[in-house]
């Protein structure tokens, strides 16, 4: 089993997809030539040719457009958007038609397109580059919303996202490109179904859920705590949207105390969700409320020291979480 | 709007505190994190700060007063504000009690609710504990009872069924000459702390014979060495160095059994029993493997002198992983001590005596310390108890590597 890093991952499962399924087809900004803005897809546009890694203008609307189309006619679009932050302008496609045109056809016609896009902060891009926005595509039925946190599991859900005929929003994390992880290839073809979250740290004294890049905070958090004698269980959601909700019920109802990070504003947000799921299924099994951290209610700022400082970093998780363990008398 | 400054929950044992003396008073301007009062708790006194902003309208328990935790002991609020003292004493008859649950065909009156969370109500229903013998004490915050009050509650009532019940004797009265007073808070706790060892925890115990020619020497040239700068070294900061060095060489040995799971330690806290004019307290030396024998030496002579003046804060009484006893200065030449829960084991120090012992063929006089491991053999088997005191004879043998 060899280490890989996110990025080849995604590279791999985006090469293995081409050559399966001749629908399938990547459009993007600068993916070809250029080979991506983060060379996620470095090399496919020699080895595919231009129609099957085609580059687009500066055109979000155009081009998520012209991949709901293709979609709907039954090809396989792959839709690279450079940062989640430039997929604004192109709402109305993803939010009016990607998610409802199967729907608004009486399930006559599908939308099997994947829109591949990373975002989240801390690189000093500032307020407009800086955005972890997938609650935006999880708040809205007809989509499908994946956030993996591993090579292994990006590798994974990037081939079920292809091979999905609902629209899927495939929410990748500038930090986590050059995280190295296993990649087993040789068993099976490593395809990942969506909607399965995973309990990544087993422990029964506290419950930590994230998504995304704030998974590696987490298990970083709960080492952290392990030297206090609590022992944390670390859930990677993966899955936002269909959401596993029952892999995280089973995990506080042993552990009787939650705390739910993400990189993304608290405020209606993942853990909003997560937290009112897990109050209404688990209040008996409830020892204090759930805890919750996001990133500072601000757009995000320049300053390096407060990025620093709005960002949900380590510091405030294990504060969220020895503050917790506090109100129930642990710790 | 008026609100209640309540008797806080200073240590884990405490059950009511004294306000030792207030530090603001009526009509002072308080701000959250400010000092307002001192607090006798049963084991140290410590400082209370405020966690509400406002002026202090009323004082509801004066100086030298005793109150349950969480009772109010002032009522902060905005100068001129009506205020409606609730007196101290309602917050105590919440309890319930005692033998209350022994007429099950009369419904209980629920004079309030009681405050808990929704796991904690679930295990006590489960368990058929009453919850209002929690009311308004539990760990969680303003007192909300959690579950690890409820288990710990159920531990202690598992316990008292466990034990034989007390045989039908009338009630051991004072003879008539003796003089009767009450017990310290300091008395209470080691009493009932020690009842609560000797009862629960299963103790075994391992004896070794210490030939302390070396240390002797060590520490002798140590301190002529210390002499100008005024530092000390005794024998019983070779032993607690000794010992920090060997819980961390034995992770078997230095873990504890608490609630049916095993936690090791990660650092040597080790606590040294300071006996008082009448008592003793147990201040604890944090991460001594990590310290010099110097250091060891300069904090143990700190906090025995606080200790002995009673001016430890509660943090230093907290927290220690293994505890080492001392009564070789009364001549003991060996003892066992109790284990002071959740640690692993205590360590009774016995005299340096000098005694006749083989050595290579031949009988040599030498000066020999027995020292007697008592161990808790939930958390640590005989073999791994002899290893960790096979160490501590190891560092006090070649006590070069104490300094090393």
């Amino acid at each position: 089993m060899a280490d890989v890093t996110y990025r080849e991952a995604l590279r791999l499962a985006l090469d293995e997809e081409l050559a399966r399924d001749p629908n399938v087809f990547l459009m993007g900004e600068e993916i070809g030539r250029f080979e991506g803005s983060y060379k996620v897809t470095a090399g496919l546009w020699k080895k595919w040719g231009p129609k099957r890694v085609r580059e687009t203008p500066i055109s979000e609307e155009g081009f998520v457009g012209a991949g709901v189309g293709a979609a709907m006619l039954g090809l396989r679009p792959v839709v690279e958007i450079m940062t989640v932050n430039f997929i604004l302008v192109a709402m109305d496609m993803v939010v009016n038609h990607a998610a409802k045109v199967s729907q608004m056809f009486g399930g006559k016609v599908k939308v099997p397109m994947v829109i591949r896009t990373p975002g989240g902060a801390g690189a000093q891009l500032t307020a407009q580059h800086s955005q972890s926005l997938e609650v935006f595509f999880a708040h809205t039925p007809g989509l499908k919303v994946v956030s993996p946190a591993s090579p292994a599991d990006a590798y994974g859900l990037l081939k079920s996202a292809i091979r999905d005929d609902d629209p899927v929003l495939f929410m990748e994390n500038l930090v986590l490109y050059n995280l190295t992880g296993p990649l087993d290839t040789t068993a099976g073809d490593g395809a990942i179904p969506i909607g399965v979250a995973k309990v990544v740290r087993e422990g029964g004294d506290i419950t930590i859920v994230s998504h995304s890049y704030t998974v590696r905070r987490c298990l970083t958090v709960a080492d952290r705590l392990a030297q206090s004698g609590i022992e944390a269980e670390v859930i990677d959601l993966r899955s936002l949207r269909p959401l596993d909700v029952d892999t995280v019920i089973e995990s506080v109802r042993k552990t009787s105390r939650c705390l739910v990070a993400e990189e993304g504003w608290a405020t209606f947000g993942i853990s909003a969700e997560i937290a009112a799921r897990v109050h209404r299924a688990c209040f008996d099994d409830l020892d204090a409320p759930v805890e919750r951290v996001g990133s500072a209610e601000v757009p995000m700022p320049y300053a390096k020291s407060l990025e620093l400082a709005a960002m949900p970093l380590e510091e405030k998780i294990e504060a969220a979480a020895r503050g917790l363990l506090a109100e129930c008398g642990v710790l | 709007m008026a609100d209640e400054l309540v008797m806080p929950r200073l240590s884990d044992t405490m059950e009511r505190g004294t306000v030792a003396r207030w530090i603001k008073h009526e009509g002072d301007l308080v701000a959250s994190g400010d000092v307002v009062a001192e607090i006798e708790t049963d084991k140290a006194t410590m400082e209370y700060q405020s966690d509400l902003d406002g002026t202090i309208l009323a004082i509801l328990v004066a100086d030298g007063e005793t109150a349950e935790l969480g009772a109010p002991i002032a009522i902060v609020g905005e100068p001129g504000e009506a205020i409606t003292p609730r007196p101290a004493a309602d917050h105590t008859s919440v309890t319930a009690p005692v033998g209350a649950s022994s007429a099950p065909a009369t419904p209980r009156v629920t004079t309030a609710p009681v405050k808990a969370s929704p796991i904690a109500r679930r295990i006590a229903e489960e368990s058929g504990v009453d919850l209002r013998e929690l009311a308004g004490r539990g760990s969680g915050p303003d007192g909300r009872v959690v579950r690890t009050d409820v288990e710990r509650l159920i531990a202690r009532a598992g316990r008292r069924e466990e034990l034989p019940p007390p045989r039908a004797v009338a009630p051991v009265a004072p003879p008539a000459e003796a003089e009767v007073v009450d017990a310290t808070r300091i008395q209470t706790v080691i009493a009932r702390r020690m009842s609560e060892a000797k009862a629960t925890v299963p103790h075994f115990y391992l004896t070794a014979e210490i030939d302390m020619t070396r240390a002797m020497t060590t520490r002798a040239e140590l301190n002529a060495a210390l002499a100008a700068t005024g530092e000390k070294v005794s024998v019983n900061d070779l032993i607690v160095r000794a010992c920090g060095l060997a819980l961390h060489d034995n992770r078997q040995f230095h873990r504890s059994w608490i609630g049916g799971k095993v936690a090791y330690h990660p650092h040597a806290n080790v606590g040294i029993a300071v006996a008082l004019d009448d008592g003793l307290i147990v201040p604890v030396i944090r991460e001594v493997e990590r310290k010099t024998l110097r250091q060891v030496a300069s904090e143990a002579r700190d906090l025995a002198k606080r200790a002995r003046t009673g001016q430890l804060r509660q943090p230093e009484i907290e927290g220690g992983t293994f505890t080492v006893s001392n009564l070789g200065m009364f001549g003991v030449a060996h003892f066992a001590a109790i284990i002071n829960p959740p640690e692993p084991g205590i360590l009774a120090v016995g005299a340096t005596i000098e005694r006749a012992v083989p050595v290579a063929g031949s009988i040599a006089i030498r000066p020999i310390m027995n020292l007697t491991l008592s161990a808790d053999h939930r958390s640590s088997s005989g073999a791994d108890g002899a290893r960790f005191l096979q160490s501590v004879q190891r560092y006090l043998e070649a006590p070069i590597l104490l300094v090393g």
